[in-house]
């Protein structure tokens, strides 16, 4: 009734649902205890990496992660993992690299180009061969995809050796180089870029994009000037969320490529190589105390890699797509 | 002839905002507002969208407070007690200070007589005549005669209105000192909304009833007084004229509370 | 009645619009499937002539430029400029789809095929006691593992659900201040590689003095399948109309209680999905149980004691002997697993198709 702005405005209370009933309050404790326990985990889980690798980064200094030598039998034992932390990367970059057309042409298809009973045949393929276990991924790139691999490596080094350095190889075998586990590892991971991209592509404003086909731009015109500038902070996003499942993969790199402790740039089909998870699994079983130490600490090295890439993709997704989060 | 059925019964009560001043966050959307809900009375709430009139009803039973971010000051007297005071328990005031709300909102995995008795299994309150509570409540709905035959279906297999009615009904079988609607008839035919109406005539006479609403018709209908809100310019909302419906419809005394009830704007 | 019948069926649709070109639609079909059959036709012509040609290279520098050139030149003879840019973009996203299906398929029929070799009653039925690597397939099996695996996994779920349920009500049901930073860290762990979760298991249980069971096996599951309930379940509560808890609470209901009668069953087909897209999350995990269990050629019904087999680590010892018969061991274990994993996701797909 008192026109505004003459009015003192008192001071302004921050209401907030709180539990006012025991009952109520036992549930709200039992969930934030809940909600805690996440926080406890994370905590726990670098904590006690960092507390049994301790030794390793102490006895081994800075060269544990920019040395090459593996050595548990010399005296003092030396543990350096440059190789396997440049493998890991590479690896997951050559996925990356080979996954990311390959799922954003996919996803295109599904959702642009095809009959609706296809999409839907496809959608629901690509959601399950996204829940394969690394294990049959392994065991399918090591006995059936490998020697397949293997041959397209050496036609590659046949038809572009005149290359330097990138095609070179040695020997006859062309087997577990990090072009066959980039391949694997593309395999296990392009089912999680389509699917990502997929529904970015659904989410898309359907009037924008036939606008610009009325407007007469053509296909290419609006994948290119349209879909794909709207799309690209969550397709950055799903790439990022992949390149974090290969750098963690293990068990399907373990059976596919060759531990070898020498840093291979960009030899992407010679067979030398290594990732830091396949090589903890491969050196775990047979380690003492230190060696053990030493294999936390690159445990906690490739988490801290994890955790950096989430963020980085979180960070992302959330500005290009702010209807996600809330 | 209803008091009779529930074991404990609420007398209509008499309910006054004081100085109400609202926030969403940083965003101030009501600033001193002041009324007085006599009880057995029928206010209406009107004003045009973005006003403030259904935010305001949510704080008279401390729904505000849901949303994250939300800001009050002020005062809201139920009985003469101020329902924001530190150790009220706003699941207390709920149980005095009914509410029903725009869109139907049956619980879709209840009967329709589970949705008449789920207040009281909401709270644990038991009361020994439960099918005579469940025709009473939808007696007083005015759907029993459509529903009393199938009160075992599935709450989703009645039409809007039917399930608007039935919402009312659960709300009734509380046994609310307090009802509030926030335009309870938006999703309605004419026929719901003129049962709806109907019923809330005949509620007057137990309990309190703030109804917010956009038609000016059915505020001239079912309400003893009425509250004009606006918010003009991107200014927090207020309210700018209040007296009886008669008075400010027939003889606003501000010229815009006339433009709005006239249908010049809004 | 029938007069109007009479002539409807004599009325044809007249489209005029339709752009009716019998010479661009012949010159579409040339288009498509002319480079594929010359590629064929070179391929088996020349290789009856005694040349060998590589069908890989033959695809990438014979078939794909072939086709290219086709789509280019009929959409640049029909639709103009944007045609031939079209032409091209729906040639390579074809191309790459079918690249990609055929490696996914091949993932699937490769189990399927190879893993039907060992599947038998004796396989699900037997364990592997006085089993070696070169031992014929009709002897032993992969019971012990499954049973293993049942319950390890089972009793993941059992202590995985809970925490993930009570996540998903603390960041939807309760307003909780931590919002923010639990969705974060929720985050953070969905991206954990499954060897730190061994390493983090032996590194708190097994240094410590635990011996390796089914259980410490179990809690290594638990990180890795928390972030899939959670996020999935949080996903299915906030599908439940805000109306509802509303609707609840306006009655006098406590927060506990609109959760209970009202939320949880409006959301529970949701919350089923999330518990076995968690469960298929782990039933193949393999890197962190190679860690935290010991094998066991013997079946063991006691996950607390005791070393245990589980189909991950069953499938990577048999691959690891490298013996044909113990890799076939392997195919079969794989089959089973993808049995699990597909019921799992069926089973998540009808719960989440009944809810709509």
């Amino acid at each position: 009734m008192s026109p505004q702005g003459e009015t003192k405005i008192p001071a302004k209370r921050q209401l907030v649902t709180k539990p006012s009933r025991t009952a109520d309050k036992v549930f709200f404790g039992l969930t934030s205890v809940a909600a805690n326990f996440s926080i406890v985990l994370i905590l726990l889980i670098l904590g006690f990496l960092l507390y049994q690798a301790w030794p390793a980064f102490q006895s081994q200094g800075f060269s544990f992660f920019s040395g090459e030598t593996w050595d548990s039998s010399a005296t003092p034992q030396i543990f350096q993992i440059g190789p396997m932390l440049w493998g890991s990367v590479l690896v997951a970059l050559l996925g990356m690299v080979i996954a990311l057309p390959l799922a954003i042409s996919l996803a295109y298809f599904i959702e642009f180009m095809a009959a609706k009973k296809i999409a839907a045949v496809a959608t629901t393929l690509v959601d399950l061969l996204a829940a394969i276990p690394s294990i049959v991924i392994g065991l399918w790139g090591f006995a059936v995809f490998g020697p397949v691999a293997q041959h397209w490596a050496s036609l590659l080094h046949d038809y572009l050796g005149w290359i330097p350095y990138v095609f070179y190889h040695e020997g006859a075998n062309y087997g577990g180089s990090p072009f066959i586990a980039g391949l694997v590892v593309s395999v296990m991971i392009v089912p999680i870029i389509t699917s990502v991209t997929r529904e970015i592509f659904s989410q898309m404003d359907r009037d924008v994009v036939n606008a610009s086909i009325a407007l007469g731009a053509g296909r290419a015109a609006t994948f290119r000037k349209v879909i794909l500038p709207t799309a690209s902070g969550g397709i950055v996003g799903g790439a990022l969320l992949g390149l974090g499942r290969a750098l963690g993969e293990t068990i399907a790199i373990f059976f596919v490529l060759n531990l070898v402790f020498h840093i291979n740039f960009f030899q992407v089909i010679n067979g030398e190589g290594g990732t830091v998870a396949s090589m903890i699994v491969s050196k775990f079983g047979e380690a003492d105390a230190s060696e053990r130490s030493a294999l936390m600490a690159s445990g906690i090295v490739l988490f801290v890699l994890t955790l950096l890439i989430s963020a980085l993709s979180s960070y992302i997704v959330k500005k290009a797509q702010p209807w996600r989060t809330n | 002839m209803v008091e009779t059925l529930l074991t404990e019964s609420n007398a209509a009560s008499h309910l006054e905002a004081r100085g109400v001043h609202v926030w969403f966050g940083q965003r101030q959307v009501l600033q001193d507002v002041n009324l007085v809900f006599p009880s057995n009375q029928v206010t209406a709430l009107i004003g045009p969208s973005g006003c403030g009139k259904s935010t305001f009803i949510r704080t008279l039973n401390r729904m505000h407070e849901l949303i994250p971010g939300a800001g009050f000051a002020g005062q809201i007297l139920l009985d003469g007690k101020d329902i924001y005071e530190d150790g009220t328990d706003a699941v207390d005031v709920r149980l005095r200070v009914g509410m029903v709300f725009q869109k139907p909102n049956p619980f879709p995995t209840m009967s329709i007589r589970e949705n008449v008795l789920a207040g009281l299994r909401l709270t644990g309150k038991k009361n020994p005549n439960m099918d005579e509570l469940v025709e009473t409540s939808l007696r007083r709905a005015s759907i029993w005669n459509e529903v009393k035959d199938r009160l075992n279906d599935p709450a989703l297999s009645l039409s809007g209105g039917q399930q608007q009615r039935l919402c009312i009904a659960r709300s009734l079988a509380m046994d609310p000192a307090v009802l509030l609607m926030d335009e309870p008839c938006s999703a309605l035919d004419p026929g719901s909304t003129r049962r709806v109406e109907e019923t809330i005539e005949e509620l007057a006479d137990q309990m309190t009833i703030v109804i917010v609403t956009h038609n000016m018709q059915q505020a001239q209908r079912v309400s003893h007084q009425t509250a004009f809100f606006l918010s003009e310019d991107g200014n927090p909302g207020g309210v700018v004229e209040f007296g009886t419906t008669e008075q400010v419809f027939n003889q606003p005394v501000d010229p815009r509370t006339n433009d709005y009830v006239n249908g010049h704007f809004g | 009645m029938t007069a109007t019948q009479v002539q409807t069926s004599t009325m044809k649709p007249t489209n005029p619009w339709a752009k009716r070109n019998k010479a661009r639609t012949r010159d579409v079909v040339i288009a498509s499937l002319l480079p594929g059959i010359l590629a064929v036709v070179f391929f088996f012509v020349g290789t009856a002539l005694g040349a060998t040609i590589d069908p890989a290279v033959l695809l990438i520098i014979g078939f794909l430029p072939a086709q290219l050139l086709a789509a280019f030149l009929v959409g640049r003879k029909y639709y103009g400029r944007h045609g031939r840019e079209d032409a091209l973009l729906i040639v390579v996203t074809i191309f790459l789809s079918t690249f990609v299906m055929v490696l996914l398929l091949s993932v699937l029929w490769s189990v399927i095929s190879a893993g039907a070799l060992a599947l038998r009653p004796s396989f699900i039925l037997q364990n592997s006691h006085y089993i070696s690597g070169t031992t014929s397939l009709e002897y032993g099996g992969a019971g012990h593992a499954i049973l293993g695996t049942v319950m390890a996994v089972a009793i993941t779920t059992i202590l995985t659900v809970p925490l993930g349920f009570g996540i998903a009500v603390y960041l939807t049901e309760t307003g909780g201040k931590a919002r923010g930073v639990i969705r974060t860290l929720i985050q953070a762990m969905s991206g954990l590689p499954s060897v730190v979760s061994g390493l983090f298991i032996y590194s708190i249980l097994v240094l410590q003095g635990w011996q390796p069971s089914g259980f410490t096996g179990s809690l290594a599951l638990l990180p890795l399948m928390l972030p899939t309930v959670s996020r999935v379940s949080e996903e299915a509560l906030r599908l439940v109309p805000v109306d509802l808890r509303n609707g609840a609470l306006a009655l006098g209901s406590p927060t506990w209680q609109a959760f209970a009668k009202v939320v949880f069953p409006a959301a529970r087909s949701g919350l089923l999905t999330a518990v076995l897209l968690g469960v298929a999350r782990i039933v193949g995990e393999t890197a962190p149980l190679v860690l935290t269990t010991t094998y066991n050629n013997d079946t063991n019904l006691n996950p607390f004691n005791g070393p245990m087999a589980m189909l991950p680590t069953f499938i990577f010892g048999y691959i690891r002997n490298m013996y044909d018969t113990s890799i076939q061991r392997g195919w079969g274990g794989c089959l089973v697993i993808m049995i699990l994993v597909g019921v799992l996701f069926v089973g998540a797909r009808v719960a989440n198709r009944k809810k709509k």
